[in-house]
């Protein structure tokens, strides 16, 4: 790996965006890809991702700060180097192939200026990698869902782009396909050392996809790291809700540790003795053991077919979750002990907002 | 067992047998006669008149085509596309010269452009008294007046098109280094196509339909040839003839408009769309903007309408308006109202049977039905005129015949708006209230007539107004002595009383509008 492996591609600084004078779709958003990198825009509908990819894309003008495409300003206040300047590729959620044109002129689209030769040539390899050799001839309409999203997919990725943005590529697939899709993907950014900058709402599509992920929440940027740390140390209750399961237990700073109505969790630096703090707990490092000491009650059992996802109510009333194997099946109602099994502790303020 | 029910004819289905065979009569008339015309009939007009006709129809048609597609897609773009003072006005008033029929169109500009006239006199006053604009009676003039008159065609359906639009095409290309022209050319201009065409079909079959128009612009096309030899050489076997190419005309256009049409289909994407945004407009790109759109829009509607006005404001103070004028009222009024009730009536089950599917023959039916709209007018009029005179001579020359020329060839546009409202009514609405213990009277009481009637009312709105503004087959089958108002307008504009005619052609005008309302408001989206 050379000194450039890792420069920034894309990269944002403090950009914001609106719509409407007043009301700001995205605010202050920093952050950098890196050449190679698979970057996913996480969160819910409305959290300003699909602003930030259409602000990286050219299609939406910023408010303040700056945008920039390889180390050249595209965007600023006032400045809005269009898209077709920019070298980028984009797949659409709805993929938005040209009706009229066949499939091989689809992905050919883009490639007006050279010579019909090499053109076609181009096409082919790209059919070949997708894997739609033989639908070349088809229209749009004739195709699948999957084979539709590979067009769009060659169709971007054929003239090289030095990112390739995708805007909720798999929402328009059933499960199943989705699932396979996902994989073909990745193999294929990998494949040709793509930068990619993807925008997802399904947190479990970001961890299998992304080298990290930027989540955000409405409008603003909440944290920047790989989908490991995004889920085990959040940034905030947000994040640590949004990634998956999480429950959220008060407890109180003592010693430098914090004692909860479950127990002692270690690590409270940077917190005064007797501060009150809330402790993010997942369901898989909460234990059960039914116990007819036990003060907890199971509320209700969801199985999931790989696990168990119990619903504790402690002494308390507070409910947590606990992830048990896929054979430990136990009553509503049975009492159980609980304990924690967690390696770290993940902090926040009391009266944060989650 | 589907088998047993399309084998099973009910007295439904046989009445909308008989409707259909009825409406179907015509047509096959007109070919049967015009084939079993003497050869010497068709080797004469092949050597007089035919190639002169199919030049004069086919240049007419090429030119409004292209007239439109200019004004009607350049008008389109410009409303979707861009945001200026007075655009929700504009989107709405570019489709109002719709309002006015072609032979009143034709006859103000006879009057604009003629020796002498408020145009030819301005140019004058600017060139010199010795330059003279060109003819209204000619090539230029009739594709004048037809583009001014149906370019709106194109741009509603331009429009619609526009509006439905998914802008992420247009950003793909530009992702894809397309530039703003070539994303133009190259990617939203073949997606509209569907549109376009359609748009420009409708105006070409209203083009060679035209009789109006031609008429008192004396610019020989079928239909008027078909007229001429009607009443001129009272030679039925040559107009069949005529008619007959001109039919085969139609049908070729109107295929297709409904090929494109289906092709269309592919184009809409489904699901989510975002519209493109509006550009908005300094104020010298809006003066730009609102002076085209206010000079095709004067043109075309606006100093007619004012023409119109202060001729019949003379006309009042003049006391022309008398007793004989309200006689044509009520006779105009009279004969549509009845033709759009019996319509109505003949094309409710029809349309019901339409909706239900319940035999192979019904499709059959229904499309027999719209075969009226291959017909134009005054062909339909010459079937008809030859049809009762062999078969029912004592209706010859009696109010009667008018009314069956109205109701077939107006009766598809009415099917149009009558099988959509009928087909709100689900066979599932009907059963629900079958099984909550209700009979088939209460049925139709309770909900479908409900259902449907608001459907209905428009269909007999725009049959009736149609009728009023029927000027071909009127003036060929009316009884001596019993004009209407399109009649009127069309006898005193041919002998230049411009005066005379203003009132009739007004009350027409005025009595589409609403028509137009209707039709429009139908699928209108704001843009």
């Amino acid at each position: 790996m050379n000194e450039h492996a890792h420069r920034p591609v894309v990269e944002l600084r403090k950009v914001s965006c609106a719509y409407e004078p007043g009301r700001p779709a995205i605010v202050d958003i920093s952050l950098s890809v890196l050449e190679g990198e698979i970057l996913c825009l996480l969160g819910p509908s409305g959290c300003g991702k699909t602003t930030t990819l259409r602000a990286i894309a050219g299609f939406e003008r910023i408010l303040s700060g700056e945008l920039y495409l390889q180390g050249s300003l595209v965007s600023a206040p006032g400045t809005l180097v269009p898209a077709e300047h920019r070298r980028i590729g984009m797949v659409f959620q709805e993929y938005a192939l040209f009706p009229h044109l066949r499939v091989s002129d689809n992905i050919g689209f883009g490639l007006q200026d050279i010579p019909t030769q090499e053109r076609a040539g181009r096409i082919q390899a790209m059919l070949s990698m997708v894997g739609l050799i033989g639908l070349e001839r088809r229209y749009p309409h004739e195709l699948s869902g999957g084979q539709q999203q590979r067009v769009a997919l060659a169709r971007a990725l054929v003239q090289n782009p030095v990112v390739l943005l995708l805007d909720e590529p798999f929402s328009n697939l059933d499960p199943d396909m989705a699932g396979k899709m996902r994989g073909d993907l990745h193999q294929l950014l990998r494949q040709t050392k793509t930068t990619a900058v993807l925008v997802t709402h399904d947190h479990e599509e970001a961890f299998a996809m992304a080298d990290r992920i930027a989540v955000l929440n409405q409008g603003r940027l909440e944290q920047v790291a790989t989908p490991e740390s995004v889920y085990h140390t959040p940034a905030s209750p947000f994040v640590a809700d949004f990634v998956g399961q999480a429950d959220f237990i008060s407890g109180i700073v003592h010693n430098g540790s914090i004692s909860t109505e479950i127990g002692m969790f270690p690590y409270a630096d940077g917190y005064q003795d007797s501060a009150k703090v809330v402790v993010m707990i997942r369901p898989d490092d909460v234990h059960i053991t039914p116990n007819e000491d036990g003060e907890a009650r199971i509320l209700a059992r969801q199985f999931r077919g790989s696990e168990n996802l119990y619903t504790i109510r402690l002494v308390s009333g507070q409910l947590i979750h606990s992830s048990e194997s896929s054979t430990a099946m136990y009553p509503p109602g049975t009492p159980v002990e609980v304990s924690i099994t967690a390696t770290h502790t993940v902090l926040f303020e009391q009266g944060d907002p989650s | 067992m589907t088998g047993v029910r399309q084998l099973f004819l009910s007295p439904l289905s046989v009445f909308s047998g008989l409707v259909a065979g009825f409406i179907l009569l015509p047509l096959a008339y007109i070919i049967g006669l015009a084939v079993a015309s003497p050869l010497a009939v068709w080797s004469r007009l092949w050597q007089t008149r035919i190639p002169e006709l199919l030049a004069n129809t086919a240049s007419l048609a090429i030119g409004v085509s292209a007239g439109t597609l200019l004004l009607g897609v350049s008008l389109a773009w410009i409303v979707v596309r861009y945001d200026f003072a007075g655009r929700r006005f504009w989107e709405w008033a570019i489709v109002l010269p719709l309002t006015i029929p072609t032979y009143v169109l034709a006859y103000i500009y006879t009057y604009l452009l003629g020796l002498g006239g408020p145009i030819e006199r301005a140019w004058q006053m600017w060139a010199g008294p010795d330059v003279h604009v060109f003819s209204p009676y000619s090539y230029a003039g009739a594709t004048l007046v037809m583009t001014l008159d149906t370019f709106p065609f194109v741009y509603l359906l331009t429009r619609a098109a526009l509006l439905n639009f998914n802008v992420s095409f247009e950003e793909v290309a530009r992702a894809c280094g397309a530039s703003r022209w070539g994303t133009l050319l190259r990617v939203t201009l073949p997606l509209i196509r569907p549109a376009i065409v359609a748009g420009l079909s409708l105006v070409i079959l209203y083009v060679v339909s035209d009789f109006g128009a031609v008429s008192l612009l004396r610019y020989p096309t079928f239909t008027y040839a078909v007229y001429q030899q009607l009443t001129g050489r009272y030679d039925r076997a040559a107009a069949a003839v005529l008619s007959l190419l001109l039919v085969f005309f139609a049908l070729i256009i109107l295929i297709t408009e409904r090929w494109f049409r289906r092709r269309s289909r592919f184009y809409q994407t489904t699901g989510r769309y975002r519209i493109p945004e509006r550009h908005a407009c300094d104020p010298i790109g809006t003066a730009f903007i609102t002076a085209y759109l206010g000079i095709v829009l004067a043109a075309s509607f606006g100093v007619p309408a004012l023409l119109l006005l202060t001729w019949t404001g003379a006309a009042l103070t003049e006391g022309t308006i008398d007793s004989r004028f309200l006689g044509f009222v009520w006779n105009s009024t009279f004969l549509s109202g009845v033709a759009a009730t019996v319509a109505v009536l003949i094309g409710t089950p029809l349309a019901y049977l339409a909706t239900r599917r319940s035999s192979r023959l019904i499709p059959l039916f229904l499309q027999a039905a719209y075969a009226g709209y291959v017909l134009p007018g005054p062909v339909g009029a010459l079937a008809i005129l030859v049809l009762f005179s062999q078969l029912a001579p004592f209706w010859y020359g009696s109010v009667v015949v008018l009314i069956v020329a109205y109701v077939v060839h107006f009766l598809p546009a009415g099917l149009q708006t009558m099988e959509p409202a009928l087909q709100q009514v689900t066979p599932n609405l009907e059963e629900a209230a079958r099984s909550l213990g209700h009979g088939t009277r209460v049925v139709l009481t309770r909900i479908t007539l409900p259902l449907v009637r608001g459907g209905f009312i428009v269909a007999w709105v725009l049959m009736f107004l149609q009728c009023m503004k029927e000027l071909p087959a009127t003036l060929l089958l009316r009884p001596v002595g019993f004009d209407t108002l399109a009649v009127r307008v069309w006898l005193e504009a041919s002998e230049e009383y411009y005066k005379l005619a203003a009132p009739a052609a007004l009350l027409i005008v005025a009595m589409t509008l609403p028509a137009l309302f209707l039709l429009v408001s139908k699928d209108w989206r704001a843009a």
